[in-house]
Parts: structure tokens; sequence; C-alpha cells
């Protein structure tokens, strides 16, 4: 008998006789105060308070004028297979691992835990190497909870989605905070609405 | 590591560190309060029970229907390109990884941390294979370099403090002996880049695994998960069999519970969820992926009726943080990979009773742990059944069974109790205190208790006999 | 039955409403034998409140140095002989948080045959009756009896509670909250409503919810840990306190007991809660 059916073997007979234990049915994460914050706001806020830097466009335009004048301070660039051509910036595309600057397409963020959804098909050493990290994402892609951003994405899976929620941080070295210990120390979310309004509202209100 | 890494040695090591480490208590005092509060913060802002609640019932039932999940997850796994591998034991789980790295050619191996892979001790089964293994979470990284075992589920260098780091970095890679944590930091970034970029394989473990999408969830704040999982060709994951949740929406309540319990986060700073090896289209991402399905004392853990409660652990260090024994001593006193009140009920199931006494006695049973366990496991009460266990398997020492078994007489003849009672006013001090073991255990620490001049008894009855 | 005699001054509370109760107190083996004048002082003070105080022979050992060691069989003999002692009290009162704990907590599932309360139970009325109405639900620890069940406090307009006493006035008590009482009985804040409503100033103390390092056998098997937990302890006590105070005498002794070996100087008074509230309210 394989290692596989012994051990299946073992946990069938070890659960036998167990009492049934329903499933306890999808994950309401119910909190001890209202919160009215759109999810823009909110997802902005605990990105701040994790050390990530939030940039506000009310269109890809007004992106791709502030991404220029941002990558004036860099020598060189990786930018994900999915950023659109606008919001490339005009540098040297440098590998990742050697690149200074990272610029990626987030497929969503999520408000509930101030995270953005970074797909591998948007290339994951250039969502990881380079110190400093812009990742764009539209406001209307932002979801309020995690389970809600989890029940979207599992239609299109990816190899790898990586939750990124601020700059690499560790407290390993004497309990003290330092960041860019090994992802990027530096992170800014650059939310792209629309329209004005798409700044106040997000994929679920 | 030494010998005396065993939870047999539990009683010496803990009083070794006590006298000899005084820094120790200080440190991993400091560190676990600050975690305890900031987990106290985290709870605070969600509806705690509710969340408690959900999670418990999540894993409970998981664990009731263990085998479905696991063949549903192995099916997921293998549709999605990943091989899939059972180790019923340690040893297995080893010979498992090593055979990967030889079909691969694999000299060089990046660690992302994991404490199963503590567990199974696979650092110095690949090291002795010839492999060089580094370790690139930087608590694991330092532990690594001073050649410690981790005294800390979730902070395994919590032990150490910034002048512990300034000494060692300097005398490795020559920072100054004053360097800030930021320089520390950042030449640790700058030693591991170079090991992540040249690995030919990233071992990890995995926080859950969702069954019906194959997706490893992974939890960390470095990014070093993140990396090792996704730069070298070959990426090898080990998963403890208890580690299935059913759905990938389940995810979202075990990874935020987890984190705000571990570190007081809303979510871990960076969450991998792992499908499977690059697809056609992906500019990078392993070429292979493996999950090795670990048992290694598991399914025994899970047909006991009481103990397998255990098994609904996510590993968070709650439990540690709060512990009062285990700020006593931190993690080493307890001689293998899981300390604090989650080490003692663990071990008796992944070594057996035997091998882990006298953990399930290294508790004063104050309870402070069930309170703060995010999945409510009734620590103190699993304490106390292995202790029976012991007992009944004739684990317990011989002097305290035969006693427990006179005071039982003692208490069942009221006058015969009494008399004892009374005898006990007159039991020696001093010298002759530490003849009686019960008693030298005592005297070593403490002024021997004094006896009242009567007992309340003697005086009650006297008086109503007037 | 002969009481102690009683304070000459009134107690300003006035006496309960309830018509009079009568309590059985379980002294426990340790109080007994360590705290003999708490377990004195627990009668006054019950009496001072229009409790009738029976003290019933047979009483010995709860059981739970054997039930936290693993000897359930030890623990569940010890078991019977604590049920069949106060299978008549309507309501049995501890001088401990630790034993009324092991009572509430652990009673239930030692004694959960039919009839294994009672043994002698041999009429389904007498079945029933142990059934109905085990020992786990008759037995309160001394704070929590007063307060929730005599309902001693009234409370004050100001959102304290109208004086019991003033025999604690002007002193700084530290108090040490048993981990039984405390997780098992959920009793926190009914002995420092007590001390207070004697006019006791209830100090701050960090860690004053830690475990002391007691723990019955603990404290022997691993004395170093143990001693390193009571360390804790006295370090964070602020100079100046007048007592320190718990409803546990195993507590009492592991904290007394390292404070006089870490110093042979002045210590300040380890008491027993019940003592304290004798003073109070001048019983």
């Amino acid at each position: 008998m394989s290692p596989r059916n012994r051990i299946l073997g073992h946990v069938r007979a070890a659960t036998a006789t167990r009492p049934e234990a329903p499933h306890p049915g999808r994950f309401d994460g119910t909190y001890a105060t209202d919160d009215d914050r759109t999810p823009v706001e909110r997802f902005s806020d605990l990105f701040t308070t994790s050390g990530g830097e939030i940039e506000r466009f009310e269109d890809v335009e007004a992106a791709a004028r502030w991404l220029a004048r941002y990558a004036d301070d860099y020598d060189g660039v990786t930018v994900g297979a999915t950023v659109p051509t606008a919001l490339r910036p005009a540098l040297p595309s440098t590998c990742p691992d050697l690149a200074p600057l990272g610029v990626t397409l987030a497929a969503a963020a999520i408000a509930e835990t101030g995270s953005l959804v970074l797909d591998a098909r948007d290339g994951r050493r250039t969502q990881l190497l380079a110190p400093t990290h812009v990742v764009f994402v539209k406001a209307r892609d932002i979801h309020s909870t995690l389970v809600d951003a989890l029940s979207d994405l599992r239609g299109d899976l990816p190899s790898a989605i990586g939750l990124h929620s601020g700059p690499s941080k560790s407290a390993d070295i004497g309990q003290i905070l330092v960041r860019g210990v090994h992802g990027p120390g530096r992170i800014v979310a650059a939310i792209l609405g629309e329209h004005p309004d798409e700044l106040r509202g997000g994929r679920h209100g | 590591m030494s010998e005396a890494f065993r939870p047999a040695h539990y009683g010496t090591n803990a009083a070794r560190i006590i006298r000899d480490e005084p820094t120790m208590r200080t440190a991993v005092t400091e560190a676990t309060r600050s975690k305890d509060e900031r987990r106290q913060a985290a709870w605070a802002e969600i509806d705690a029970d509710a969340w408690r609640d959900w999670a418990r019932d999540l894993k409970t039932h998981v664990l009731t229907h263990l085998a479905d999940y696991l063949e549903e997850a192995e099916d997921r796994l293998i549709e999605n390109g990943v091989h899939v591998h059972w180790a019923e034991t340690a040893e297995d789980a080893c010979r498992t990884v090593t055979r990967i790295a030889d079909g691969r050619g694999v000299r060089r191996v990046v660690k992302a941390k994991s404490m199963l892979t503590e567990e199974v001790g696979l650092n110095a089964h690949l090291e002795a294979g010839g492999l060089e293994v580094r370790e690139t979470d930087l608590g694991e990284f330092i532990i690594q370099l001073l050649d410690e075992p981790p005294s800390h589920i979730v902070g395994p260098s919590l032990h150490r403090s910034l002048d512990d780091c300034r000494r060692l970095f300097h005398e490795r890679f020559g920072t100054p002996p004053d360097a800030t944590p930021e320089t520390l930091a950042a030449t640790a970034r700058r030693v591991l880049r170079d090991d992540f970029l040249r690995a030919d394989m990233g071992v990890s473990g995995a926080n859950f695994l969702a069954a019906d999408t194959g997706t490893l969830a992974l939890i960390e704040n470095e990014g070093n998960i993140r990396i090792s999982t996704s730069v070298p060709p070959v990426h090898v994951a080990l998963v403890g069999i208890e580690k299935l949740v059913p759905t990938f929406e389940d995810l979202s309540g075990m990874i935020q519970l987890t984190a705000r319990s571990a570190t007081g986060q809303p979510i871990g700073n960076y969450t991998s969820l792992i499908q499977g090896p690059r697809r056609p289209g992906e500019r990078d991402g392993p070429e292979e992926v493996h999950v090795v399905l670990v048992d290694n004392g598991r399914s025994r853990l899970l047909a006991d009726d009481h103990a397998w409660e255990t098994l609904r652990c996510v590993r968070c260090g709650s439990c540690l943080n709060i512990c009062p024994v285990y700020r006593q001593t931190g993690g080493h006193a307890y001689g293998w990979a899981y300390s604090g009140p989650i080490g003692a009920i663990l071990a008796p199931g992944l070594l057996g009773l035997e091998e882990s006494m006298p953990l399930p006695y290294a508790s004063s049973l104050c309870g402070a742990c069930a309170e703060v366990c995010p999945v409510r496991i009734p620590i103190p009460e699993l304490l106390v059944y292995w202790r029976e266990r012991a007992a009944e398997e004739g684990l317990a020492p011989r002097t305290e069974t035969a006693a427990m078994k006179a005071w039982a007489t003692l208490a069942e003849h009221p006058g015969a109790f009494g008399a004892a009672a009374e005898a006990i006013r007159v039991l020696p001090r001093g010298k002759a205190g530490r003849a009686l073991p019960v008693l030298r255990g005592w005297v070593e620490e403490r002024a021997a208790p004094e006896p009242s001049g009567e007992r309340f008894l003697d005086t009650w009855n006297r008086r109503e006999d007037r | 039955m002969n009481s102690p005699s009683a304070d000459p001054t009134p107690a300003p509370h006035p006496v309960t409403t309830h018509s009079p109760i009568r309590v059985a107190l379980f002294a426990t083996c340790l109080a007994d034998r360590f705290f003999a004048d708490a377990c004195a002082d627990s009668v006054r003070v019950l009496e001072r409140f229009g409790v009738e105080v029976d003290v019933p022979e047979g009483q010995t050992c709860c059981g739970q140095p054997a039930y936290n060691t693993g000897h359930r069989e030890e623990a569940a003999r010890m078991a019977r002989q604590t049920a069949r002692t106060f299978a008549d009290a309507d309501y049995v009162v501890l001088p401990s948080g630790s034993c009324a704990g092991m009572i509430r907590s652990f009673y239930p599932g030692l004694l959960d045959t039919p009839g294994a309360e009672d043994p002698g139970a041999r009429t389904p009325a007498a079945v029933a009756r142990s059934r109905a109405s085990p020992l786990s639900a008759r037995a309160y620890e001394l704070a929590e009896f007063l307060v929730r069940v005599l309902e001693v406090l009234t409370p004050a307009p100001d959102g304290t509670h109208v004086p019991l006493g003033t025999g604690l006035a002007g002193r700084r008590i530290a108090y040490h909250h048993g981990c039984h009482a405390l997780r098992e009985l959920g009793v926190r804040d009914e002995p420092l409503a007590l001390l207070r409503a004697c006019g006791a100033e209830v100090v701050a103390w960090d860690g004053d919810i830690e475990c002391c390092g007691f723990g019955g056998l603990f404290s022997t098997k691993f004395p170093a840990v143990s001693a390193g937990m009571a360390d804790r302890k006295l370090d964070a006590l602020s100079p100046g306190v007048d007592a320190v105070a718990s409803a546990d005498g195993g507590c009492l002794l592991q904290l007394a007991g390292r404070a006089r070996h870490r110093s042979a100087g002045a210590q300040p008074p380890f008491v027993h809660l019940a003592t304290l509230l004798r003073e109070g309210i001048g019983a």
C-alpha cells in the first residue's frame, strides 16, 4: 500500500465515528464598530497605516504626468506585462533584479485589509525585487471585503496571487521595525478613477 | 544543537536558562507582551467571539471530513500541474525533498520560514546530503548564523537583542559594531538577494491549503516567502495534513484571524495564494511545484477523541505570547520545534507521550492560553488529559502516584486526614525539609510555609463541644 | 452553635433582607492548615451578613491536586467524599477560588454517572436530588457569594458602593487575582469592590491577573520557573503597599514564601481576603 493510501486510511479510521460537524458557512467578518468610510477611503487608510503611500488620479492622463515626474529620480525601471502603455515610464527597461523601480498594475484591491491584489501574469519578479514599487489600481476594482475579492478571483486564477498590503517589514532585529527586507521598502498605490465620483465608489459600493 | 535539546530536559534547561541567561527572560517578556498587546488591539476592532467561533467550527468541520478534503485538494493540485507527495514520517518528508532535489540537480536551497520543516529536521538532513541551505526569514537567518533553535513560533529570534545582532553581523559581514537596524537589514537584504537569485530550489511550508482550488496560502511580512516561491525554478511546499480548509473563500476568515492574532495586523504584509507552477504566458514563476503532505503523527492525534482538537492550531503564537511559564525561558527550554502551551499539547501527539515528558506538566494551568486561542483549543484541559494518560501509562513519577493514592485514602477518612494535617504542623524545616522530595522543590526557592497554630476544623469542633 | 464574639460596633450596612440563609463552609485542606484565621474570619463575615454557618464534618480535600496531576480516579474519590459531606447544604462557601473552581468546573465530569454524587442514594428521589442539584451548582468562593448571592453591595450614585464598613480606611492594598477564581469562576471585580466598600484603596499592580507560579505541584516540579513567576509579580509591586491580598491560600504561600526568601527585611503582610473583609466590616 502506498504512503498516500496508508495516510488516508489512518485519517478515515480516525474520523469514522466522529459526530457530524457542519461547515459554519461563508465567513462574515463582523466588526466592533460601524464603518461608513468608502472602500477607497478604507483601503487608503489601512495602506498608509501599514507604511504604504497613496496617490489618487482622476484619469490615466493625470497619472501618467505624475509618473513621468516620479520616474525622473530613477535610471531604470521594470514594468509589469499588463501595465497599459500610457503608464510605462520613459526609462530604460532593466531586468527586475537590477531595476531601482518597479511599475505594475494590480488586478484588484481590498478595502477590508488594505491590500493590493497582484497577479502573476503581470510578472512576479517585477512585483517583488525592485526597492521601490508603484502599483496602479482602478478605484472600481477595489473590493469591500477579502471574501468578496476571493470569490471574484476564483474564476480566473493565475499560478499565483500576491496580496501586498504595505512595504516589506520585519521586527526580527531586536523588535525594532525595519523596512525593505526583502521586498520593496517603498510601495505606492496609485488609484485611478475615471471620474471624480469613481474615487468615492468601489466595486461593491 | 546538543543532546540536551529534548523535552526530557525541560526542568534542567529551564533552570539553567533562568540562572545563566537573565537577558533571555527580559527579552522574551518584552517581545511577547508587545505581541499580545497588538493582538488585543486587533481583536478589539472585530467581533472576536464570532470570528473565533467561526474558525473553530471551520477547522472542526475540516478535521471531521479530512480524508475527503485531502483527496479533493490532491485532485486540484494535480490538475494545476503540481506534483503531490505523501510523507508518513519526518524521515519520509526529508527523503522526499532530497529525491526532488536530486532529480533536478539542486545544490542551493533557500528556505522560507516553516515550523514544519523545523519539526522534521529538514535543514540538517539536506545539509548532510551536501546541499547548501539558506534561511531567508530574517529571524531564521539570524538563528541559523548562531546555530540556535527557534525560541518562538512566529518570532524565532525574539530572544536576541539589537546588540546581539550587531555583534553577529559585525563578525560575519563586517558591519560597524554600532550599526543601525536599517544597516543590518540592508546587509541581510543584500546577502540574501544573492541567495535568492542563485538558488536552485525554494522550500516553504504553508499556512493553509484550500481544497476546492488547490491553493496554498502563505502569510508573511518580509517578502522572502513570495520571493522563495517565485524566483527559484523549483518550489517545494511541506504541508501538514491538518492545514486544509474547504474552499478558496474560507481562506479569508482564516488568514485574517491568524494575522490579527499573530502580529496584530488585519492581514500579513504579503499573502501568497499559490495554485501551481508558472503558466504559459506568465513571465516568471517556478517551472516545478511540489507539495509534500506530511502526517508525522497527525493522523494518530486525529484519532484521539480528546486531543484531536489540538489540530485546529493555526500556529499564530498567541498562547506563547500570554504564557507566564513560557516567558520565564523562551522556547529553548522545551527541547523541540514547538514551545509554550501548544508545544506541550502537540508533543505527546507528534512525538509520543514518553518522548514528550514532562512538557504536559510544564504549566501551572493558569488558563490564560485558552482565553487567547483564536480557534478555541481547550489547552488546559488537554494538558490535564495528557497528565491522566501519563498516570495511566505509568509515566508519572512513582512517588507522586503513590502519594496521591494515599492522599485519597486519607481524604475518605476524615479522622485520619485530620491527624495527618496535624502532623504537618511539626514538619521538619531547613535541612530535614530538603530531604522530602516535595518540600525540597519548595524550599530551594521559597521560605517554608508556616502552619496555623491550630487547624480551623479543630478550633471549630472544640468550640462545638463546649 | 457558638459564634466568635461580635464586634460591638454595628456594621453601617443593614443586615440583608433575605430570610436567614444557611451556608456550609468548606474550609479546604490548605486554608484549614495554613490560614485557619481566614476560615474563622469567613464565618464571622458571613454571620455578620445574617447567614447561619455550618461546618460539616467529613470535609477533607476537594481533590484538585490529584485532578491537576492527572490522577483522575483519586480526584473522583475525593469529589465523592466532598459531595457526600455537603449533600444537604443549600450553599457551600469556600475561602478558596481554586477549590471553588475545581468543584464548579470539574465535579460534573468526575461525578457524571447517576448517583455518583451521592453513592448512598438509593431512592429515585435521592438520586434525582443529587442530579438536580449537584454540588457544582451550589458551591461559591467567598467574595463571589457575598456579592452575587447575598448581594451585600448596594450601588451608590457616584458609581461606587455604599460602604460596608470603614475598617480598611486608608489602607493601600495590592490584590492578586488567583487564576481559578478569575478564569473559571469569572470573579474579578467582586473582591475589589468589597475591599473598596470597606475603605481600602486597591492599588494598580502590573501583572495582577498573571499567575503567581503556584499551580499546586507545579511549584515543586519546576521550582526555578515557579519562583521566576513569583518574582515577576513581586518586582512589580509598588513600594508602600500596606498588604498583598488574595482569595487563595496557595497563592499567598507562594508569594509570601518567595518574598521572604528574597529578602530577610520587612515585607508587606500577605493576607487572605477573608481576614481583610472581617477587619473592614468590623466583625
